[in-house]
């Protein structure tokens, strides 16, 4: 089981505010890795480090054994690691077949096998169920869609590893178990997926192992069974336990 | 966004048309000059549109470029080169210039840059009155007074349209098209997917700025004199974004339509009332931007669907796709 992102011990401080703290996390390939806490633990910011938006201020990020540390998104995302954003941002103006085209046409560069960036997108919509809308503007779509449609274009880009925030927020039960099984299938295509979720049994169901921030540490790490029932996390979410008086 | 067949055909024919109207009217000297300015404002116009259309980033600091380009044509003309050659060295000077602005100046977002770019282009202005030996300061350069006809004018411009409108034809329907226009509506989400922002803006920059910069340069040798408040003048810089935004702000046809309005308001109110035309943009630009944001060729496109007898707006597109995605959603979770 090789690596297919290393974290390794990363912090983030916004002046005085540590944000993440000295995380040390390997992610092998092929899994689904769920990123749970309460809010403001640092998920966000974590994977914006990852994913070039902001870069750490100690510690490195090693995509594939190689150093990514700082790289811009532009890049990390032609490398072949790509993420999503937790508020849907499609490009409005553009159709559902364009918005997807610029992932294809971007990302991954040279890795199309003489296919045409359009060919690439009309395929992905076909395999996130958005084909039905291809000509419609973004702004048009449903949340759901829309979620879908962020999948979608990262999903073009052709990444190996593929980083999903909060994909199933604000879905309906029934859209969101279509999305689950979108981010299984999308496993089953050999995308090593990390997901920040707080809807638990999605987290339960999909992840291969889960890992838990709180104020910016990394608290707990394992297999979901495992990490639910661990006292640090309940207390994390719950509150410390009340004291018989 | 696909060309549509009709529009493709219009350009070739309309250009066509135009370069047969010297055949015909060849002793009108009022026309070819009108021609001539009106194709000149035509292709800084399209050009202008690349990175302010397009790419989104609205720039009031073009007359550096242009400036740049005029004084680059008239100092080479007075060195004893032959004027169309100096015009592809203006585009190149605009164009180094281009770079050294944008590589600050495009980090900045939205009214910032815009704001930046007003500073450069007044910086500039005065940066040229005071290089009086270079520029003949406030008394400009008299360049000489061996020019071709006006007829000749009259198809250098037209040449010029011609290609800004090639440039921008093919910009808007290539990959670096699809980059921009993503950058425009979401930089952060277009950079994650792989576009490189910061080269794609500079490059529309850059190709902006030859065209404006050889147009500059084919002015100078149609005024046979060069003065920095004129060529530098930020009324310059605004005609452009005027132009744009009355033709419609990042279409293809929007700069051909606001130049061409624009330059006729300008001729024919300028010569009776001195400034009223400015009024009148002014006016015109406030109903653009309260009932047609795409302009004057967002206008034309609503007539020219509404007289093919109503292919389907988009809302109702929409509404189709509601229905289909019906019976298509179950298709999602289907074999892996």
């Amino acid at each position: 089981m090789s690596a297919a992102l290393v974290l390794d011990h990363v912090t983030k401080r916004f002046g005085g505010l540590v944000a993440v703290h000295d995380v040390a996390v390997e992610i092998a390939a092929g899994q689904i890795t769920g990123l749970i806490g309460p809010n403001g633990a640092g998920k966000t910011t974590l994977f914006r480090m990852i994913s070039g938006g902001t870069r750490p201020s100690a510690g490195r990020v090693l995509f594939q054994g190689r150093e990514i540390t700082g790289w811009s998104p532009h890049a990390v995302c032609r490398g072949g690691l790509c993420g999503t954003y937790q508020l849907v941002r499609p490009f409005p103006d553009l159709t559902v077949l364009e918005n997807v085209t610029v992932g294809a046409a971007f990302g991954g560069s040279g890795r199309l096998g003489g296919r045409t960036p359009r060919a690439e997108a009309e395929e992905v919509l076909e395999f996130t169920g958005l084909a039905a809308r291809r000509d419609v503007p973004a702004s048009a779509l449903t949340l759901a869609q829309r979620k879908r449609l962020e999948v979608a274009r990262a999903l073009a880009t052709r990444p190996s590893v593929l980083l999903l925030d909060e994909v199933l927020a604000g879905l309906t039960p029934a859209e969101s178990q279509q999305a689950v099984a979108l981010v299984r299938r999308i496993r089953d295509r050999g995308v090593t997926i990390v997901m920040i979720e707080h809807v638990m049994r999605a987290v339960m169901d999909l992840s291969d192992r889960v890992l838990v921030l709180n104020y910016g540490r990394l608290i707990a790490d394992g297999p979901p069974a495992v990490v639910t029932s661990d006292p640090q996390v309940i207390e994390a979410y719950l509150g410390p336990r009340l004291e018989d008086p | 966004m696909r060309p549509l067949r009709p529009a493709s055909l219009a350009a070739p024919v309309l250009g066509i048309l135009l370069a047969l109207v010297p055949l015909v009217a060849g002793r009108n000297i009022t026309l070819l000059n009108l021609g001539f300015f009106t194709f000149l404002y035509v292709a800084q116009g399209l050009a202008w549109n690349i990175l302010g259309g397009y790419a989104g980033y609205v720039s009031f600091g073009y007359a550096a470029f242009f400036g740049l380009g005029a004084y680059t044509t008239a100092l080479l003309w007075l060195a004893g080169w032959p004027p169309v050659l100096t015009y592809p060295v203006a585009g190149l000077v605009a164009a180094a210039f281009s770079l050294v602005v944008g590589g600050p100046t495009l980090r900045l977002v939205g009214p910032y840059f815009s704001i930046a770019t007003i500073g450069v282009g007044e910086a500039m202005r005065i940066l040229m009155l005071n290089l009086d030996r270079i520029t003949g300061g406030a008394s400009g350069l008299n360049l000489p007074t061996t020019v071709p006809s006006k007829t000749w004018f009259y198809y250098a411009a037209l040449v010029f349209a011609a290609l800004a409108f090639g440039v921008a034809a093919w910009v808007r329907g290539s990959r670096f098209g699809l980059g921009l226009a993503a950058l425009r509506m979401d930089q952060e989400a277009a950079e994650s997917l792989g576009v490189r922002t910061a080269v794609f803006k500079n490059l529309a920059h850059v190709t902006s700025a030859v065209l404006v910069g050889a147009c500059g340069g084919l002015y100078a040798t149609y005024l046979q004199y060069v003065h920095p408040d004129t060529v530098f003048s930020f009324t310059e810089s605004i005609s452009l974004v005027l132009i744009a935004l009355i033709g419609g702000l990042g279409t293809l046809w929007g700069p051909i339509l606001g130049a061409g309005v624009f330059y006729a308001v300008q001729d024919y109110l300028q010569t009776s009332y001195p400034t009223f035309h400015l009024l009148a943009y002014g006016v015109l630009l406030i109903f653009i931007l309260l009932f047609e944001p795409k302009g004057l060729a967002g206008l034309v496109g609503r007539a020219w669907r509404r007289t093919r007898g109503g292919a389907p707006p988009p809302r109702a597109a929409a509404g189709a796709g509601v229905e289909m995605a019906g019976p298509g959603r179950p298709g999602a979770g289907g074999p892996a």
